[in-house]
């Protein structure tokens, strides 16, 4: 086929365009998959075939009377009234950390069952709880 | 009885925003563009009837009328008065009127302004049609005046975070921004549709533009303020999709005001600039979704109503729609060929608008993207602050080397020699005196810090010598003020991320620890009963080599509702801000969480950010002095 010199420019510039986007998103794309913080709920990781090496977030309820101290390091219980995880956590526990409410915590999986949390993201209000946690409460009240 | 003043007064802006779309169409079918009267009747009508809505309501919070549910639900009565006011805005229902009234506002002002009366008609006619959304928006799903009976004897009160003098006017700030962009959307619309989109247009939109943005800037600014002394965690920008949303229409609005710049000047770049503009109210328009919709957790989102998050996505789906088929229809066509040459200030302009567009998507997915894949796959994830640096930083440099070059370049020639000779002076200084600053602070060499340095003293060096060299400085000052202030803002980050300092611990009264070069001593505690909160202070004193600062921290317990807030105490000697925060621990009782930052340049960063809404109010002002 020929076309008109015109239409070989726009051609030209608009294939030109169409693979500048694609690498731009292709990148970001990229970068996101790397950087990305999944969110688990106890029940989640028991259901995972193999533990993830990278950084996830856990949430649920901290168990009440579970919360201990030893040496500078904080060790309590993310439940999901049904599965419990063991948490280890080396920092300063924030205002609304409270037992028997909500928690989200960042940190990596040890195994399926312990967790070492590098941080305890803040809350801005003392009833609020989190959509996911709500959600992963929810299923488990309903199973039971 | 206020309550139904305002109610009557909203249904009734209501009617005549009807009554004035249908006065609008026939006359547009008529081709009948004379007599302004009875449109601006009805404009000034719909304007003065969200006016006295929105008083209402205030007047409602003043008086604590617990029979409104909006009151009800956001104050009480032992609350200062200032908060009260605010409480009018600080909840979905009373910010939804504030949002109306800006869209009125700006056509009620727009309508006075020297405009040709075919294009105010078509202006006013697309403002016209956004009112109408919004007001069934609001009537429909959350009218700020639903009463509730019996009447309460008391309100829940507003969230103690909220409860803050920065916050009652962060809002405003923000929406005039935001909201504000409306105008420039319409009045893109209209040139659209009346084949008037050429250098004229461009005239009037400049100032339609620039002072939304400066607004929008000035908002940011506050909020990331009050984030940075409230929250207690010493950061002033989280990457929260919140802040995500208020920053995307600024990256647009800064691109569509050089790209207007350009079809000003060139009588080029007519289509981007239409589509700027279209783009930016509805990235505007996102962040109101993102933010009100619910499908954030933080807190601004009140709205935990469902049915509001669907409403507002489709009317942005209705707008995204219905203005980019007018765009595709009516797209101006001009020749974009003549002559090109690389060094040419519209070039520069355009490279830079590409960097912007690539910083917005950046953004834009790493705040979508978690939400769509929730959508679709209910897996929740959430991207850090990791994301948004490993991208940006890299191209942000070559964005502040198009940036220092730019503004010196000519429109109409080229002039590659010059600006060759431009590097030789520029590139050197920057060299020596941003390693003299790596050399005396730093001990330890990162590549993206001295490049951070580096671009940003270049940009710096390069708008002195541009300061020096106008000739007439009125004409490009505020370019100048907001370019200075850019590459102070981007040198204060750079330079605040890499030497700040974060202490934790876990003290009693009369403890004195020693971390890193800081003495921290516990000294005393003591008690305050406000009239909605009790306080308690710690007094701290931190001393290093060659400074010893107070520091006195609280921790308030609100009445209502009871929740426990962290008050900063922050010292700064305009160079380096001294951050103390506490916090009890349910489980520790005798001892105090403490945290202390040392944060370098805080205050330039805040500093820099007026410098940027500066320059963009003074433009505005001076092109309303140029009419």
């Amino acid at each position: 086929m020929v076309f008109s010199k015109s239409t070989k420019n726009r051609l030209k510039i608009f294939s030109l365009v169409t693979i500048a986007t694609s690498l731009i998103f292709f990148f970001i794309y990229n970068n996101l998959q790397k950087n990305v913080v999944y969110f688990y709920a106890p029940q989640d990781i028991k259901n995972l075939t193999d533990t993830p090496s990278n950084k996830i977030r856990l949430g649920g309820l901290v168990k009440e009377g579970s919360l201990k101290k030893n040496n500078n390091i904080y060790f309590f219980i993310i439940t999901d009234l049904k599965n419990e995880i063991f948490v280890e956590y080396n920092g300063l526990l924030p205002n609304l950390f409270i037992e028997g409410k909500s928690a989200v915590i960042e940190g990596v999986l040890k195994d399926k069952k312990y967790f070492i949390a590098s941080t305890i993201l803040a809350k801005h209000d003392e009833n609020y709880m989190p959509p996911e946690v709500a959600n992963s409460l929810k299923k488990n009240k309903l199973n039971k | 009885m206020a309550g139904y003043i305002g109610n009557l007064a909203l249904f009734f802006s209501l009617i005549f925003n009807g009554f004035l779309i249908f006065l609008l169409i026939t006359r547009i079918r008529n081709n009948n563009f004379k007599n302004l009267k009875t449109i601006n009747f009805f404009n000034n009508s719909i304007f003065f009837l969200l006016l006295i809505s929105f008083l209402t309501l205030i007047y409602c919070f003043i008086v604590s009328d617990f029979s409104n549910v909006a009151v009800y639900q956001n104050s009480h009565t032992t609350k200062p008065l200032i908060y009260k006011i605010s409480g009018a805005w600080g909840n979905h229902e009373g910010s939804m009127v504030l949002f109306i009234l800006i869209l009125s506002l700006f056509s009620f002002v727009f309508v006075r302004t020297k405009v040709s009366e075919k294009l105010k008609f078509y202006t006013v006619f697309f403002q016209a049609i956004l009112i109408l959304i919004f007001l069934i928006f609001l009537i429909l799903t959350s009218n700020p005046f639903d009463r509730m009976d019996p009447k309460p004897l008391q309100g829940l009160g507003l969230n103690p975070i909220l409860q803050d003098p920065l916050l009652a006017i962060h809002p405003p700030f923000l929406y005039f921004g935001y909201v504000g962009f409306s105008l420039v959307f319409s009045f893109a619309l209209a040139g659209l549709v009346t084949n008037n989109f050429d250098k004229s247009w461009s005239k009037i939109a400049n100032f339609w533009i620039i002072l939304p943005w400066s607004l929008l800037t000035i908002g940011i600014g506050l909020g990331s303020f009050w984030a940075y002394y409230e929250l207690g965690w010493g950061g002033y920008w989280f990457w929260d999709p919140v802040e995500n949303a208020s920053l995307m229409p600024w990256l647009a609005a800064t691109a569509l005001i050089h790209s207007n710049i350009v079809t000003l000047k060139k009588d080029k770049l007519h289509s981007w600039t239409a589509l700027l503009s279209i783009f930016t109210f509805i990235m505007s328009l996102l962040g109101t979704f993102l933010v009100r919709s619910g499908v954030l957790n933080s807190v601004h989102a009140f709205a935990n109503d469902p049915y509001r998050g669907v409403y507002i996505l489709s009317t942005i789906l209705f707008i995204t729609f219905f203005s980019l088929a007018i765009f595709i229809i009516k797209s101006p066509k001009k020749s974009l060929y003549g002559k090109y040459y690389f060094f040419q200030r519209d070039n520069f302009i355009l490279i830079n608008n590409c960097f912007l567009i690539f910083f917005l998507s950046v953004v834009l997915v790493g705040t979508v993207y978690p939400i769509i894949l929730d959508a679709i796959s209910g897996k929740s994830i959430s991207v850090g602050p990791i994301y948004y640096h490993t991208i940006l930083a890299p191209f942000l440099f070559v964005f502040l080397f198009f940036m220092s070059h730019g503004p010196l370049l000519s429109w109409n020639k080229e002039d590659k020699f010059l600006q060759i000779k431009n590097f030789k002076i520029f590139f050197p200084i920057s060299i020596v005196i941003s390693s003299v600053i790596i050399f005396l602070f730093f001990d330890y060499k990162d590549i993206i810090l001295i490049l951070g340095l580096l671009f940003s003293v270049y940009l710096i060096v390069s708008v002195i010598f541009d300061w020096v060299s106008q000739k007439k400085l009125s004409l490009n000052f505020g370019r100048l003020v907001s370019h200075f202030g850019f590459g102070t803002l981007i040198f204060a980050i750079f330079i605040n991320a890499y030497l700040s300092k974060e202490i934790n611990a876990a003290m009693k009264v009369g403890d004195e620890i020693k971390i890193q070069e800081f003495t921290i001593k516990f000294k005393s505690i003591n008690r305050i009963k406000k009239e909605n909160y009790e306080e308690v202070f710690g007094n701290f004193l931190v001393a290093n080599k060659d400074k010893k600062v107070e520091l006195t921290p609280s921790i308030r317990k609100y009445d209502q509702p009871v929740q426990f807030t962290s008050e900063t105490s922050i010292k700064t000697n305009f160079i380096v801000d001294y951050y103390f925060a506490i916090n009890l621990s349910e489980f520790e009782k005798d001892k105090i969480m403490v945290r202390f930052y040392y944060k370098p340049l805080m205050f330039w960063i805040w500093l820099s950010i007026l410098l940027i809404a500066f320059g963009g109010i003074y433009q505005t002002f001076r092109l309303r002095n140029e009419k």
